[in-house]
């Protein structure tokens, strides 16, 4: 395999990490809120966060392209905070991933915080735990398969990730263009057989990467 | 009383298949033929199309847009488009090699590239300005692929610039989407096709610098039918009807010529 | 002021709770009625699980609710068993124990040893959670609500969900908890046997409102409102176990008024014990009577008599000593008697249980 595609491996493999991340720390509010809520705006919101699955990506990076780009609100923003444009950049993608990813983080752990019910709070509650101390110390363990699935959800996801990427992209080595674009690259220019290769490398590695996660899973059923 | 289930069963398939022969096309009169086109054909295309149905108002014309690369390899394995318009060449000379031609491989137009942006004056620039540290961000499409984008590199290396221009660029996936960086600023100014430049959309929005064309490779761009269509009368009157007159004024008018045609617009910058 | 002011308006789907309780500062109060009298959301609403808007909560002085102030659940020193244990499943018996113990008020690993050792389930803490009966889950929950230190416990119903068996298992251990514990404990149950064993001051419920509230011995022997723990009316006494007939295997409970006999059930002498008198088990006499079968014969004034649900009928508040018992009779029989408020009668009791 060449140097460019061992880059655009790692490339993908540092983009789904950071999106994994930062959307643990963004989804799981998003999603207790969601579990917890009794108020209206549940279903708008949940809405909205589901939006991502039904857009296509391309029209999603479409869009993203003018709200990043100088014209547009984020683009204004970006460049009024001194950071310059998003398109193009690592950052942009990481960004972009992040909104198209988000219901793959957020739909698997408000189920699972949905799943714990109001029971083991009230516990924690009457046994002078805090609402934010009942979270990290009652939901939190009882929801880690829930936290495990979604960040599998969510990493396998990004390392796929094709359209967006592509349209914000700007296809450049090193920086953005990550596994999935160069696979198409080859496959455009006829190189089929570095396609093959690139391919494979990918599915390994997404394979492993997976199986590693779901073997080590805490509470799931072992063998009597 | 219990009625057997064997009639009811009979009126359902009887109905059922009424059904599928009101449904089925009309055979016989009507055809419908699938045309694959590069990206930067789609305003002439658009126009030409139009005009052939309105001239044909039963049969079907599909028109599908991308990038030629693409379609070469689709068409490869089989899928079913039965003329194809690419911006290279070579790629449906391709295709006759592999057997999958149903008629010679004509050129239609010569692809010219152009400097264009939205923000900046690209009339009063050239290739060198592109050197200038104001401008960050430069569009082409992937050479790698793009027709379109090959030519641009091309272009570029043989005046000298490319080392100091390939840090800026940034590649699109085809022409068009190489216009669109360029379009929402993203991109300061892009090297695109001149038939997309000059298109009301693009042109309205900011002017272009025609490159000259012995700096790269000339982008003939060639059609053919392909070999599903080879029975297809549909076809080959389309074809026709492309290198017919008025579809050559329109695709004269959007910047694709001939060698020995004059390109729509007057050429500013014409290099001496 | 002492023990515990509870006044809710509570809006709920098939009934309202309405209550204005006083209740006292120690012992257990039985809160009683059937399933949706607004029991437990009597309970949730004094934990502060429930919110009714307009309420007014003062535990010993402190207010936890008013027009002004909330106190949320976790800053209420409270200790609350839910009816099913609700164990952390995350965390083993004794994680369970400590987490309430690490954030009460002053750490006191002295006070989570007593509970452990009240409710005697030293021997179950390493084990997970899901390995234990139904009955070891109640105790933990229990020991790991003592183990906060709490200035009330409220226990909702912690023996509904468990067998005859199980239950029998940890009665003895509520017993110690009602003998041992300085603080009140608010025990919501719909089972007559466990408020009878339990109560020291009983509260009825229905649709929410409250029927009665007061001592236990008092409220049950009221005629005016006749409360009944079950089918019927009975009275409850406190005793002790004085006398051990080993020849006949009978017991008798002396309390303050008389004593009884009733078949001998292994209970030592001095024991604490209470006992339960149907008023459908006791009949009234004039004189003295002769030659019957019925042992447990006591001399009485009646104090009040009142209608009972069948026309036919009638209930008698006979004073016996300082307690209470009470009889049905028919009311041509009280006719032929013609007895009247004051008059002394003599009472036989024909049955007597014991409470366990």
């Amino acid at each position: 395999m060449t140097r460019s595609d061992l880059q655009a491996i790692w490339l993908t493999a540092r983009l789904a990490g950071a999106v994994t991340l930062i959307l643990l720390l963004v989804g799981t509010p998003i999603a207790w809120w969601l579990a917890r809520a009794r108020s209206w705006w549940k279903g708008p919101l949940g809405a909205v966060v589901a939006l991502p699955l039904v857009l296509p990506p391309s029209v999603l990076g479409f869009y993203l392209l003018l709200a990043m780009g100088p014209g547009g609100p984020v683009g204004r923003l970006t460049q009024a905070l001194g950071l310059g444009l998003l398109p193009f950049t690592f950052g942009g993608l990481v960004v972009a991933s992040v909104l198209y990813s988000l219901p793959f983080m957020v739909q698997p752990l408000q189920t699972s915080f949905e799943a714990i019910g109001d029971r083991p709070l009230e516990v924690a509650a009457t046994l002078r735990a805090s609402p934010l101390d009942a979270f990290f110390t009652v939901a939190v363990p009882l929801a880690l398969p829930g936290f495990l699935t979604a960040s599998l959800l969510t990493f396998a996801h990004t390392v796929g990730e094709f359209g967006v990427v592509l349209m914000i992209g700007g296809n450049l080595p090193g920086v953005t263009r990550v596994a999935s674009v160069q696979i198409y690259d080859h496959v455009e220019a006829l190189e089929f057989a570095q396609a093959h290769r690139l391919a494979a490398a990918m599915l390994a590695f997404s394979f492993v990467a997976l199986l590693a996660l779901y073997a080590w899973r805490p509470g799931a059923r072992k063998a009597p | 009383m219990i009625r057997s289930p064997r009639p009811t069963l009979a009126r359902l398939a009887a109905a059922s298949l009424l059904a599928c022969a009101a449904l089925l096309p009309v055979a016989g009169r009507a055809e419908k033929i699938t045309v694959a086109a590069a990206a930067d054909l789609k305003f002439a295309m658009d126009e030409i199309a139009a005009a052939f149905r309105a001239a044909n108002p039963s049969d079907e014309v599909d028109v599908i847009y991308g990038s030629s690369g693409k379609f070469d390899a689709q068409i490869q394995q089989g899928a079913p488009y039965d003329l194809f318009f690419s911006a290279d060449i070579a790629f449906p000379r391709d295709l006759a090699k592999h057997g999958l031609a149903a008629s010679d491989v004509k050129p239609y137009a010569l692809g010219r590239i152009v400097l264009w942006s939205a923000s900046l004056d690209a009339t009063r620039m050239t290739l060198a300005s592109l050197a200038d540290p104001k401008i960050t961000r430069i569009a082409i499409a992937n050479p790698k692929h793009a027709p379109y984008g090959k030519r641009a590199e091309e272009a570029l290396r043989a005046s000298g610039l490319w080392a100091q221009v390939e840090p800026k660029l940034v590649y699109g996936d085809n022409v068009a989407h190489t216009a669109q960086f360029v379009l929402t600023g993203n991109a300061q100014i892009g090297l695109i096709a001149l038939s997309l430049a000059i298109n009301p959309e693009l042109a309205g929005k900011g002017g272009y610098w025609l490159i000259p064309g012995e700096l790269h490779e000339p982008l003939e761009q060639g059609y053919v039918i392909t070999r599903r269509a080879a029975g297809s009368a549909l076809a080959r009157r389309f074809a026709e009807f492309m290198g017919g007159k008025p579809s050559r004024a329109v695709m004269t008018r959007y910047g694709f010529v001939l060698p020995g045609e004059a390109a729509g617009r007057r050429e500013v910058h014409d290099p001496q | 002021m002492a023990g515990i002011e509870a006044r809710f308006l509570l809006h709920r789907e098939r009934f309202t709770l309405d209550v204005d309780l006083h209740l006292p500062a120690r012992g257990v109060t039985a809160v009683f009625g059937d399933s949706g009298s607004g029991k437990s959301t009597l309970l949730r609403c004094i934990a502060g699980l429930e919110r009714a808007p307009q309420g007014r909560l003062g535990v010993n002085g402190e207010v936890w609710q008013d027009g002004a102030r909330w106190v949320p659940t976790h800053r209420r020193p409270l200790g609350y068993v839910f009816q099913e244990a609700s164990l952390f499943p995350h965390l083993s018996v004794l994680g369970n124990l400590r987490y309430g113990a690490r954030r009460g008020p002053g750490v006191a690993p002295a006070r989570l040893d007593q509970a452990i050792e009240l409710l005697g389930i030293g021997h179950l803490l390493d084990r997970r959670v899901d390995g234990l009966s139904g009955g070891e889950r109640q105790r933990v929950a229990v020991a790991r609500a003592l183990g906060v230190e709490p200035r009330l416990l409220l226990m909702d119903e912690p023996l509904a969900s468990l067998d005859l068996k199980r239950k029998q298992e940890i009665l003895p251990y509520l017993d110690r908890l009602h003998d041992d514990l300085e603080i009140p404990v608010l025990y919501v149950s719909h089972s007559p046997d466990e408020v009878a064993r339990l109560a020291d001051h009983l509260v009825v419920l229905e649709d929410g409102r409250v029927r009665a509230s007061g001592p236990l011995a008092e409220s049950l022997v009221r005629l005016d409102l006749p409360v009944r723990l079950g089918e019927d009316v009975g009275a409850v006494l406190d005793g002790t176990v004085a006398v051990i007939d080993e020849a006949w295997h009978l017991a008798r409970v002396d309390f303050p008024g008389g004593g009884l006999w009733t078949p001998d059930r292994g209970l030592a002498i001095g024991r604490r014990v209470r006992v339960r008198v149907m008023a459908r088990d006791v009949s009234v006499s004039r004189v003295r009577p002769g030659q019957t079968s019925i042992q447990n014969v006591l001399r009485g004034r009646v104090d009040a008599i009142a209608d009972d649900q069948h026309p036919g009928l009638e209930l008698m508040r006979v004073q016996i000593g300082d307690s209470m018992l009470v009889a049905r009779l028919t009311r041509r029989a009280a006719a032929a008697l013609e007895v009247v408020p004051g008059q002394p009668v003599w009472v036989q009791v024909k049955s007597v249980a014991l409470v366990e």
